[in-house]
C-alpha cells in the first residue's frame, strides 16, 4: 500500500534526521559557513510580531556571516514547543524565542540550554533560570509613561475615556495599571476617567466603545487606548460625530506602519513605542556566538512619538 | 367586529415574525429601562447602532440564504477580510478608481463563494467542512496580499521609499451619512443587501428552489429542480454579500487588514437564527434575519452604553442567544 | 351518547352486551376529547380493547385515529374524559408512561436506531445496568439471542439493524414491545412498506400475539387485511365514534358506509380506448444494480405506452417496477442503458429536469423522502415543478398568475387545506397526497409515470384520485401506473405487465387479467403466459 510506504519513508527520514542531530558542531560565523539562528515566533496574526519579525530580519540582513531560520507557531504553545525541539534537532548555533506562554514552553528552551544553545528569550518571559538572556518591554513603564504625559498636557484637570485591550492579557492589565499610577488621580481631582470600554485589540470594538462613551458624554477631552488600532477606531467615531478636533488620541505600540504613521497624519496626538527587540536580539545574538558575557536581562526603553518628534524616529524616554 | 379582529391577532401573534419581533421589542424595553442617562433615547445612538451591525446584518444576509439551503457558511468573515484587504489593495497602492476597483472585489468574493457552493453541489462535501477549509485558505490569501500588514495609504514601494497617498473618495463616501447626517451609507447599503435577498427569496424563481432544495432535496431534484446550480449561486450570493461587507469594512477602517472580521460568520449565524430561520433548512427569510440583526445589535449597543465588562456581555449574549430561540417556538 | 349525524345504518355501540366472555377490558377510553387550538377534533368517543382481540380501528385520514391512538401511547396529555388500563385510571403524560404501563406503539416509520445493533436496540432505554451506569452488555447479548430465536429471526444480536431488511425491523420492533411486557400493541398502518411475504410473516406474529392474550389494536386502510385480521372494528368519522362492531357482522360495504358516509362502489368503464398512436416506446430497458455493477434490477424490458392509456405495472417489492419508471423518468443517471422513444422522437433520459421539460413527470411512491419539501406552502408546493410556466425572462414569479393555476387546479382536486399559505405538513395525509398529485400535474405532462398514487390515503381520496386518473386518459394522456392494491390495478389498466426479477413475466389485457394470474405471475410461477421470460 502507498500510505505504508509513505510510512516508512517518513520513519527514515525521521531516523536521519536523529542521526544528524547527533553530530553536533558550531558553525564557523563566517560568510562561507554562517551561524544559524532560529526564531520561533509565536504567532504572526498580529501586526506587531510582524514587525518584530520585520526587525530581526533587517537587522540579521546587516551581516554576512549569519542566517536565521523563521518560524511561526500559530498561536499553539504545543507547535511552538515542537519548533524548538525542531531547532535543536537541526543544530542551530543560537535560538531566539519569543514564547506563547511560560510554562509549557520552560522545559523546551532548558533543554536546548543544556544541550550548549544559547537562547534569547523576547518580549514574554519563561520560568526558572535555564536561559541565556531575556529582551523585553515593561507594559507598566508605558502605561506610567502615557498616563504621566496625559495628565501634564491637560493640566491637572480633564475628562478621560480610557479604551482597554484583552483585560484577560498581562499587556492589558499592565497598560491599565501603568496608565492609573501615571494619571495619579487622588493628587489630581480634576482628572476623571468618564468611560472605560474594552475593545479587545480590536479596531472595530474600539469605535463601538468610542459612539457609546460620545453618546453618554458631551465633554471628552482625551482618549486613551491600549493599542494604536484601538485610538484609530476612537479618531474614526469622533471624527463621524464630528468631534475630532476637540480630543486627544493617544495609543500605544507605535509601528512605523500604524501608530507612527497615525501621527504623522495627525489623527493620534502622541503613540509610545513598544519595542519589538528584534534588532537588540541579534546585537546580542552576535555578541553572545563571538563569545562575549552578556546581561541576563534587558529592559527596553519606550519612545515618544508625537508630530514634533516622529520625523526624527521619536524622543527615547528615560 | 372585535370578535374576528381578536381572531386575527391571535393568528398573526403566532407567527415567526412576531416572535421575533417580541424578542426585539424587549429589547427595546431593556435599553429604555437601562437607557444609560437618557443616551439611548438620541437618535444619533440607534444611527450608530446601525452603522455598527451593517456589515454583520450583510453575512448575515448571505447566511440567510446559505442555511435555507440546508447549508452553512463559515468561510464569510474570511471572504470579507479577503474583500477588505483586495479593495484596499487596489484602491490604495494600486491606485484603481472605485469604478473598476469595487466590481472587481465583488466578482472576486462571488467567485469565492461558487468555488465552497460547486465542491458543495459537485463533489457532495458537507457544507460545514467546504466553508471551514474556505475560511483558512481565504484568510491565508488574504495575509499573502497583504504581506500579514494592514494595506494603509501609507504605501512601500518595490525599493523601499514610502509615500503617503490620499485616501480615495470612495472611502468617505462608504462611511459618512445622509439625510441631515441622521442614517449611515453602510446602513442604507445593508438595507439594499436586505431588499435583493428578499427578491431573490419570496420573488425569484431562484428563491423556490432555494427553499425546496433546503426542505427536500431529492423531491427538488425530482421535480425538474436544477439543484446543483441552485446550491451553487446560493454560496455565491453569500460570497458576494461578504464581500460588500468587506469593502465596506475596509472603508470603515480605512485600510485594508488582514486580520479583520475574526469571528464574525458566528455573529451572522447567530442573527439568523434569533430571528427565526432553523438550521434545518428549508423555511425561514430575510425579513427574520433583519429582526435578528437588530436585536444583536440592540444587545451590544446597551452593554457597550453601560459600559459592561467583557466577561458580562460574553455571558448576557449567550443567554439571549437561547432565550430568543425558545422564545420562536413558543410554548 | 354519540351522535352519527342520522346515519340510518344500525351502529352497535359499546359492544358490551355481545362480548362473548366477560373477559376485563386492557384497555376503556371513554368520552375522550381533545382540541387543537379553538378545533375540536375528537368529540366523545369510547374505545375499549379486550385481552386476545385484534381491534381494528378504521376511518378516513382526519377521522381522529392518530389523535385517539396518541392519547393512548401518552404523546397527548391534555385531553377531557378518562382512560382505563388494567381497570385502574390513568393519565398518561408521557409516551414512556405508557410504555411502562404496558402499551407499545409499532408507528409507520420504525423507532429503531440503524446504526446499533440488534441487541443494543432491544435494550435501548432500560439497559441492563450494573453498578455505575456501566452496562452489561454479555447478559444483553444472550437475552437478545433468545428473542431472536423465539421470533424465528435469523440473526445475530451483534447486526446492526440497518442491516436488516424492513419487515425483520417491524419483527423486531414487535419483539422489543414484548420483551418490555406489553399488554397492549398499537400497529399503526405496518404494511404500508412490506411485500407479500412479509406481511404474511407478520400477520403470524399478530396471530401469535392474540394467542398469548395480548390486546391488539391495528390501524390500516386496507380492505383485506381488516378482514383477515379483525375481531372487532371500530370506525370513526369526523371525530366522532360511528360504531363498534365484531367482524364478520360488518359486511365491508357497510364499513364504507361507516366510513365514508355514503355508497362508493368502484366505478368502472365509461371512457373512450386508448388510441393506437404510441406514446412512449421502451426498447430493451437495463437498469444495473446502484452498488454492484455487475447485477441487474431491469433486465431488458420492453413495452408500448399509448396515448389514452393507463398500463398497469404489477410485481412484487424487488422486482424492478419502480426502477422502470425512475429510469423513464431519467432519475436514475448512468445505471441506465435502453432506447425510449417518447412520440416516435428519441428521448435520451437526461435527467428529470429534461423530462419535466418533455412533459414527462414521475410521482414516486414516497410522498415524504422523494415528494415534497415539508415546511414549502400549499401554493408553493404545486407549482415548484412548473416554475418555468410562471417565469418571466429575469426569473420575477408571476405570482398572480401562479396562484390563480394553483387554484383552479386544486379544486378539481378537492384539496382541503387550512389555507393557500399554510406548510404542507399541517395537511393530512390525503390531502398531502393530492398536493403531490397536483404537483406534477401541473406541469401539463403528456406522459404519467405514477408509482402507487393512492398510498397511505383514505378511500374518500382514493376515489377522487381514481376519477382524476379517468379524467386524464380521457383527455389522451398516458399513464404507467404501479399499485400493489390488485383491485386498483384491476380495475384502472387497460393492459397489465407482470414484472418478475427485472424482465417482464407476463402480460394481461382488462380482460383476460385476473387476481390469481398476476399474483401467479409476480411470484415467478407463470411461465406459459403470452410473454413469459421466467426461466
Amino acid at each position: 500500500m502507498p500510505l505504508r510506504r509513505f510510512a516508512t519513508f517518513l520513519i527514515c527520514v525521521l531516523a536521519g534526521v536523529g542521526c544528524s542531530s547527533e553530530s553536533r558542531e558550531r558553525h564557523a560565523g563566517t560568510p562561507e559557513d554562517p551561524w544559524v539562528i532560529g526564531m520561533s515566533q509565536c504567532n504572526l496574526g498580529e501586526p506587531w510580531r510582524v514587525q518584530m519579525d520585520a526587525d530581526v530580519r533587517a537587522a540579521a540582513a546587516r551581516h554576512t556571516n549569519l542566517r536565521v531560520i523563521f518560524k511561526d507557531a500559530q498561536n499553539s504553545s504545543l507547535v511552538q514547543r515542537a519548533q524548538v525541539e525542531e531547532f535543536i534537532q537541526q543544530g542551530v548555533d543560537l535560538i531566539i524565542i519569543s514564547p506563547k506562554e511560560a510554562a509549557p514552553l520552560t522545559r523546551p528552551v532548558a533543554e536546548a540550554y543544556q544541550q550548549g544553545i544559547p537562547v534569547i528569550v523576547l518580549d514574554r518571559a519563561v520560568q526558572g533560570d535555564q536561559y541565556t538572556t531575556f529582551i523585553g518591554a515593561d507594559n507598566v513603564q508605558i502605561g506610567r509613561e502615557a498616563g504621566k504625559w496625559i495628565r501634564e498636557r491637560l493640566g491637572g484637570s480633564g475628562r478621560i475615556v480610557e479604551l482597554k485591550g484583552l483585560m484577560t492579557s498581562t499587556p492589558g492589565q499592565d497598560r491599565n495599571r501603568g496608565f492609573l499610577e501615571g494619571l495619579e488621580l487622588d493628587r489630581h481631582p480634576g482628572l476623571e476617567i468618564v468611560f472605560t470600554g474594552e475593545m479587545q485589540w480590536l479596531e472595530p470594538n474600539a469605535r463601538r466603545e468610542m459612539e457609546s462613551a460620545l453618546a453618554t458624554n458631551s465633554e471628552i477631552d482625551v482618549v486613551y487606548a491600549h493599542n494604536d488600532p484601538g485610538a484609530h477606531g476612537a479618531w474614526l467615531a469622533a471624527r463621524a460625530a464630528g468631534r475630532e478636533a476637540d480630543i486627544m488620541f493617544v495609543g500605544i505600540d507605535a509601528l512605523p506602519h500604524e501608530g507612527q504613521q497615525y501621527v504623522q497624519q495627525g489623527i493620534l496626538d502622541a503613540t509610545f513605542l513598544y519595542p519589538t527587540g528584534g534588532a537588540e536580539a541579534i546585537e546580542l545574538a552576535l555578541a553572545i556566538l563571538r563569545g562575549e558575557e552578556v546581561p541576563r536581562k534587558i529592559v527596553l526603553g519606550t519612545r515618544l512619538f508625537t508630530r514634533e518628534s516622529v520625523g526624527a524616529g521619536g524622543q527615547p524616554i528615560n | 367586529m372585535s370578535a374576528e379582529w381578536r381572531v386575527k391577532l391571535r393568528g398573526w401573534w403566532t407567527t415567526p415574525v412576531a416572535r421575533a419581533l417580541l424578542a426585539l421589542l424587549l429589547m427595546i424595553v431593556i435599553g429604555c429601562v437601562f437607557s444609560a442617562d437618557g443616551a439611548f433615547f438620541r437618535w444619533s445612538v440607534h444611527r450608530d447602532m446601525l452603522r455598527q451591525v451593517s456589515v454583520f446584518g450583510m453575512l448575515a444576509c448571505g447566511m440567510t440564504v446559505v442555511i435555507i439551503t440546508a447549508g452553512i457558511d463559515l468561510s464569510v468573515s474570511s471572504v470579507l477580510a479577503l474583500a477588505a484587504v483586495s479593495f484596499a489593495w487596489l484602491a490604495l497602492p494600486q491606485g484603481w478608481p472605485a469604478v473598476f476597483a469595487i466590481p472587481v472585489v465583488l466578482a472576486f468574493g462571488t467567485a469565492l463563494g461558487s468555488v465552497s457552493g460547486a465542491l458543495v453541489a459537485r463533489m457532495r462535501i458537507q457544507p460545514f467542512i467546504v466553508t471551514l477549509a474556505m475560511m483558512v485558505f481565504a484568510r491565508g490569501l488574504a495575509k499573502v496580499i497583504s504581506g500579514g500588514r494592514k494595506i494603509t495609504n501609507y504605501v512601500t514601494e518595490a525599493d523601499g521609499t514610502t509615500r503617503l497617498v490620499d485616501l480615495p473618495r470612495i472611502f468617505g463616501i462608504i462611511d459618512s451619512k445622509v439625510l441631515g447626517g441622521n442614517l449611515s451609507i453602510v446602513t442604507i447599503i445593508f438595507l439594499l443587501c436586505v431588499l435583493v435577498t428578499w427578491i431573490v427569496l419570496s420573488r425569484l424563481r431562484l428563491g423556490r428552489h432555494i427553499y425546496a432544495v433546503g426542505g427536500n432535496e431529492e423531491a427538488a431534484r425530482l421535480s425538474g429542480v436544477p439543484v446543483r446550480r441552485t446550491l451553487i449561486t446560493a454560496y455565491a450570493l453569500s460570497g458576494l454579500f461578504a464581500a460588500v461587507a468587506g469593502i465596506c469594512q475596509a472603508a470603515q477602517e480605512t485600510h485594508g487588514d488582514p486580520e479583520t472580521g475574526m469571528a464574525y460568520e458566528l455573529d451572522a449565524i447567530a442573527m439568523v437564527v434569533i430571528g427565526g430561520t432553523t438550521l434545518a433548512g428549508g423555511k425561514g427569510s430575510v425579513v427574520l434575519t433583519l429582526i435578528g440583526v437588530l436585536t444583536i445589535g440592540y444587545l451590544q449597543k446597551i452593554l457597550s452604553l453601560n459600559a459592561a465588562p467583557e466577561a458580562t456581555r460574553l455571558m448576557l449574549t449567550g443567554a439571549i442567544i437561547v432565550c430568543a430561540v425558545l422564545f420562536q417556538r413558543g410554548k | 351518547m354519540t351522535a352519527t349525524g342520522g346515519e340510518p345504518i344500525g351502529t352497535r355501540r359499546g359492544s358490551g352486551a355481545e362480548d362473548p366472555s366477560r373477559r376485563q377490558p386492557i384497555v376503556v377510553m371513554r368520552g375522550i376529547r381533545k382540541s387543537f387550538g379553538p378545533v375540536e377534533v375528537l368529540h366523545g368517543v369510547d374505545f375499549e380493547v379486550l385481552p386476545g382481540e385484534v381491534h381494528v380501528l378504521a376511518g378516513e385520514n382526519g377521522a381522529g385515529k392518530s389523535t385517539l391512538i396518541k392519547i393512548l401511547s401518552g404523546v397527548y396529555d391534555d385531553y377531557s374524559g378518562e382512560l382505563y388500563v388494567g381497570g385502574r385510571p390513568q393519565r398518561f403524560s408521557h409516551p414512556n408512561e405508557a410504555v411502562r404501563a404496558g402499551i407499545a406503539t409499532i408507528h409507520q416509520e420504525l423507532s429503531l436506531v440503524a446504526s446499533m445493533s440488534i441487541s443494543d436496540n432491544l435494550f435501548l432505554g432500560r439497559e441492563a445496568a450494573q453498578r455505575f451506569g456501566f452496562v452489561d452488555f454479555g447478559s444483553q447479548e444472550s437475552q437478545a439471542a433468545r428473542i431472536l430465536e423465539e421470533t424465528e429471526l435469523d440473526f445475530s444480536p451483534r447486526q446492526l439493524v440497518g442491516e436488516l431488511p424492513i419487515s425483520s425491523q417491524q419483527i423486531l420492533e414487535i419483539a422489543r414491545a414484548l420483551a418490555r411486557d406489553a399488554s397492549l400493541v398499537i400497529f399503526d398502518e405496518p404494511t404500508s412498506a412490506l411485500n407479500e411475504h412479509e406481511v404474511d410473516s407478520l400477520f403470524e406474529r399478530i396471530v401469535e400475539l392474540r394467542r398469548r392474550g395480548r390486546g391488539i389494536v391495528y390501524i390500516t386502510h386496507k380492505m383485506e387485511e381488516i378482514y383477515r385480521l379483525a375481531d372487532r372494528i371500530t370506525v370513526l368519522r369526523d371525530g366522532r365514534l360511528v360504531g363498534t362492531a365484531a367482524a364478520n357482522e360488518l359486511p365491508p360495504s357497510h364499513l364504507v358506509k361507516w366510513m365514508v358516509g355514503r355508497d362508493l362502489a368502484v366505478r368502472s368503464g365509461g371512457r373512450p380506448g386508448p388510441s393506437a398512436e404510441p406514446a412512449l416506446e421502451v426498447d430493451d430497458l437495463r437498469v444495473a444494480h446502484p452498488e454492484i455493477k455487475a447485477r441487474s434490477v431491469v433486465e431488458g424490458v420492453s413495452f408500448t405506452l399509448r396515448w389514452g392509456e393507463i398500463l398497469g405495472l404489477a410485481g412484487l417489492q424487488g422486482s424492478g417496477t419502480s426502477e422502470v419508471l425512475h429510469a423513464l423518468f431519467g432519475a436514475l443517471g448512468r445505471r441506465v442503458a435502453g432506447r425510449v422513444r417518447l412520440c416516435g422522437q428519441p428521448f435520451p433520459l437526461r435527467g428529470p429536469r429534461e423530462s419535466v421539460e418533455r412533459g414527462v413527470v414521475l410521482l414516486t411512491n414516497d410522498r415524504k423522502s422523494f415528494g415534497l419539501a415539508p415546511d414549502l406552502n400549499v401554493t408553493h408546493s404545486v407549482s415548484l415543478a412548473s416554475l418555468s410556466r410562471f417565469c418571466n425572462r429575469g426569473g420575477w414569479v408571476r405570482r398572480e398568475e401562479e396562484t390563480e393555476a394553483v387554484r383552479s387546479l386544486t379544486r378539481e382536486f378537492q384539496l382541503s387545506a387550512p389555507s393557500f399559505d399554510a406548510p404542507v405538513r399541517t395537511l393530512s395525509g390525503g390531502n398531502q397526497q393530492k398536493v403531490y398529485l397536483a404537483c406534477c400535474l401541473l406541469p401539463q405532462p403528456r406522459v404519467l409515470l405514477l408509482d402507487e398514487p393512492t398510498r397511505g390515503i383514505d378511500v374518500g381520496a382514493k376515489a377522487d384520485i381514481y376519477d382524476l386518473m379517468r379524467t386524464w386518459v380521457g383527455q389522451g394522456i398516458a399513464i404507467l401506473l404501479i399499485t400493489s392494491e390488485m383491485d386498483e390495478l384491476l380495475t384502472l389498466s387497460d393492459r397489465i405487465l407482470v414484472m418478475h426479477r427485472g424482465r417482464i413475466a407476463a402480460e394481461f389485457t382488462r380482460e383476460t387479467a385476473s387476481k390469481d394470474d398476476v399474483l401467479a405471475a409476480a411470484m415467478g410461477l407463470a411461465g406459459c403466459h403470452e410473454r413469459g421470460g421466467v426461466e
